[in-house]
């Protein structure tokens, strides 16, 4: 196999990683939150095949890989429903102006 | 037979905790009847219990994994302290069944007794270290519920809280010695540890050592923990009854015993314990000759004679300190049974306001003034053979300079404990008091505990070849009552407590002439009733940790993209520790 798979492979874990963080970082709206917490999770899944195949338990990676992809469905899941229930009741997706819990 | 036994006296009062429990409260009689009826069926099991005394291990559940196995071994040590808890603790559920009559919610208040004397028993009996933690945290539970018992009073309510607060400082020093000893041995068995200390490094042994002494303070109410004692007297009398004499309080003190043997060689400890013993022993005893209230004057004289408790065992008097734990469980009891009777009987527990109730109730004051006699150490009842010898003990085993506080600390229990009686049963009546004397369960109580404050140190010798035949690695050496009579009486140095005994009740004899003296003391009579500041001490704690919580508010700004910038924080963090530790 070509060697420089794994290093191509290694560059965009990082770049999701990095646009994920960067995006939740920045981001106001509530959708934009989801989308970016999905970019996130995407570098993390393809870091654990990478991670499978550096260490040589490639079925172990794509396991867990296949695990967060189910749970990372819920949490968008989740993640949305719960945007439309806040837009519906607090008539706004803005989140720093859903401080309600803060006291 | 001894195994069987083992389960009954911690099975039995659990198993009536639950059924008291679920007979609901529109059923009262059947609640008393089914308390009485377990609790004295606990005490029966524990009774027969002491002939089977040895140092096999009788119970063994495997429950495996890290939890060990829970071993229970019912040796000397733990089958004496068994039948304390439950037959005192059966007396005071007789006498609950008077002073509980017609109050309501009586399953919570007798399933909490039931269940607080079964966790006592499990406490004393049980081998394995992490078992007992469990056990100590159950009874400072049951401790707190209790306390706080008349839970629509907030000082009941407070005075529980705070039991519950600083009892859990002395269960952090024991979880951390069970974990330590874990981590070490690879067991939590405590017998297979006091076998064999040298297991454990020096320095970890240390630790050990006084996180025990700390578990230990904390729960027997000595220096600097003792402020919970006092406050718990919010509770009903019998709960006060129980956590003075029956179970509770008697923790501590069985700790530091059962382990003496691993800790005394650990630099200064011992000399620790025998301080913890005298300051508590000093301050409690000024602070009881300054009280009103007539239960905390009984909590103030629990605190000082914990201390001649734990001075003995610092003293390497472990005889001698159970010894003394016996007698005052039986005296305390019957104090506090006796004082209850007499709150019940006029509604308040000021004692200025008493006054020449001995013509009202004269059981309760015959009971009440053996108990005090006990108290003083007046020969021959048991608190006088039991306190000489851990005098003794002190002076074999101690500096010179401890003995000699402890022995005025013997003077000051005498001038304290007349000033109760005098105040409480004799003289004039000085407030308006309508008085009712005690029913008949309170008497059953009551009458065969002044009987045995009377009798209880004719015990002495058998019990003193109980915990030598069954506490190897304590190297007691067994005394017969005969013995323990002669070394007490031909010891010149009982001359001289004797004289401090008699000069403190002298000094209540002359208070009138000594006014100027009593003057002259009143910054530290003032001193003693502030609790000389250790309530300040809890409350600046308490304020401190309020105020920093709300300073710590401003962190929780809701937003969320700050929370993501501290999870970064953190992420680089962990990075740089594993970089730098590769």
């Amino acid at each position: 196999m070509n060697t420089g798979i794994p290093a191509i492979v290694f560059i965009a874990v990082l770049g999701l990683l990095g646009a994920g963080l960067y995006a939740l970082l920045i981001s106001r709206h509530l959708i934009k939150v989801v989308v970016a917490l999905q970019i996130l999770v995407k570098g993390a899944m393809l870091g654990l095949v990478l991670a499978g195949r550096a260490s040589g338990q490639i079925e172990t990676g794509q396991a867990l890989a296949l695990t967060v992809i189910v749970a990372d469905t819920i949490v968008a899941v989740v993640g949305l429903a719960l945007a439309v229930q806040i837009r519906r009741h607090f008539n706004t997706l803005d989140i720093t102006k859903l401080t309600t819990l803060r006291r | 037979m001894a195994s069987t036994l083992v389960l009954l006296a911690i099975g039995l009062p659990w198993l009536g905790a639950l059924l008291v429990w679920a007979v609901r409260d529109q059923r009262p009689a059947l609640q008393h009847a089914l308390a009485v009826g377990f609790s004295l069926a606990a005490g029966v099991a524990a009774l027969l219990l002491i002939p089977q005394a040895g140092t096999a291990t009788v119970v063994d559940l495997p429950v495996g994994g890290s939890f060990g196995n829970f071993t229970f071994v019912a040796d000397g040590l733990g089958v004496f302290l068994t039948a304390v808890a439950t037959v005192v603790g059966s007396l005071a559920v007789i006498f609950s069944v008077d002073y509980m009559h017609g109050s309501e919610q009586l399953g919570r208040y007798y399933a909490l007794v039931l269940f607080f004397i079964g966790a006592m028993v499990g406490l004393v009996l049980t081998s394995n270290m992490l078992l007992m933690f469990a056990f100590w945290e159950i009874t400072a539970l049951c401790s707190y519920a209790l306390i706080s018992f008349y839970n629509d009073d907030p000082k009941a309510v407070a005075g529980g809280i705070k039991a519950l607060i600083i009892t859990q400082f002395g269960g952090v020093g024991l979880l951390f010695g069970a974990v330590l000893l874990y981590a070490y041995t690879g067991s939590y068995d405590i017998h297979q540890f006091l076998q064999n200390p040298a297991a454990m490094p020096g320095n970890i042994l240390g630790l050990m050592a006084f996180g025990f002494l700390a578990a230990a303070a904390a729960k027997s109410a000595q220096f600097p923990f003792q402020t919970w004692l006092p406050d718990a007297m919010e509770a009903p009398s019998p709960i006060s009854a129980l956590i003075h004499a029956a179970t509770m309080v008697n923790a501590g003190v069985y700790l530091l015993a059962r382990f003496y043997p691993a800790f005394s060689p650990v630099p200064g400890w011992t000399t620790a314990v025998m301080v913890v013993g005298m300051l508590s022993a000093l301050m409690a005893a000024v602070m009881a000759l300054v009280a009103s209230d007539l239960k905390r004057t009984l909590a103030y004289s629990t605190v000082s004679q914990l201390g001649y408790m734990v001075y003995a065992v610092g003293a390497g008097g472990i005889f001698a300190s159970q010894f003394h734990l016996f007698s005052h469980s039986i005296f305390k009891a019957l104090l506090f049974l006796a004082a209850g009777a007499v709150i019940h009987g006029v509604g308040t527990r000021d004692m200025h306001q008493m006054g020449g109730l001995g013509k009202h109730m004269p059981l309760v004051r015959t009971v009440f003034v053996i108990g005090a006699l006990a108290l003083a150490g007046i020969p021959v009842l048991n608190g006088f053979w039991s306190k000489e010898l851990v005098l003794e003990a002190g002076e074999h085993g101690g500096p010179m300079w401890i003995w000699a506080v402890m022995v005025f600390v013997a003077g000051l229990t005498a001038l304290y404990t007349f000033r109760m009686v005098w105040m409480v049963f004799f003289g004039q009546m000085r407030g308006k008091l309508h008085v009712h004397d005690a029913g008949k369960a309170m008497k059953t109580a009551m009458v065969p505990l002044a009987l045995a404050s009377l009798v209880s140190w004719l015990l002495a010798g058998p019990f003193s070849a109980m915990l030598e035949r069954t506490l190897p690695a304590h190297a007691l050496h067994a005394l017969s009552t005969g013995e323990m009579m002669m070394e007490v009486i031909s010891n010149p140095f009982t001359l001289v407590a004797l004289a401090a005994v008699v000069l403190g009740l002298a000094a209540w004899w002359w208070r009138e002439k000594l006014a100027g003296l009593a003057q002259a003391l009143q910054g530290l009579g003032r001193a003693a009733q502030n609790s000389f500041g250790l309530e300040d001490i809890n409350r600046g704690i308490v304020r401190g940790t309020q105020q920093g919580a709300e300073a710590l508010r401003v962190t929780q700004t809701g937003l969320l993209n700050w929370n993501v910038v501290g999870i970064l924080i953190g992420l680089a963090v962990i990075l740089v520790i594993l970089v730098m530790g590769a």
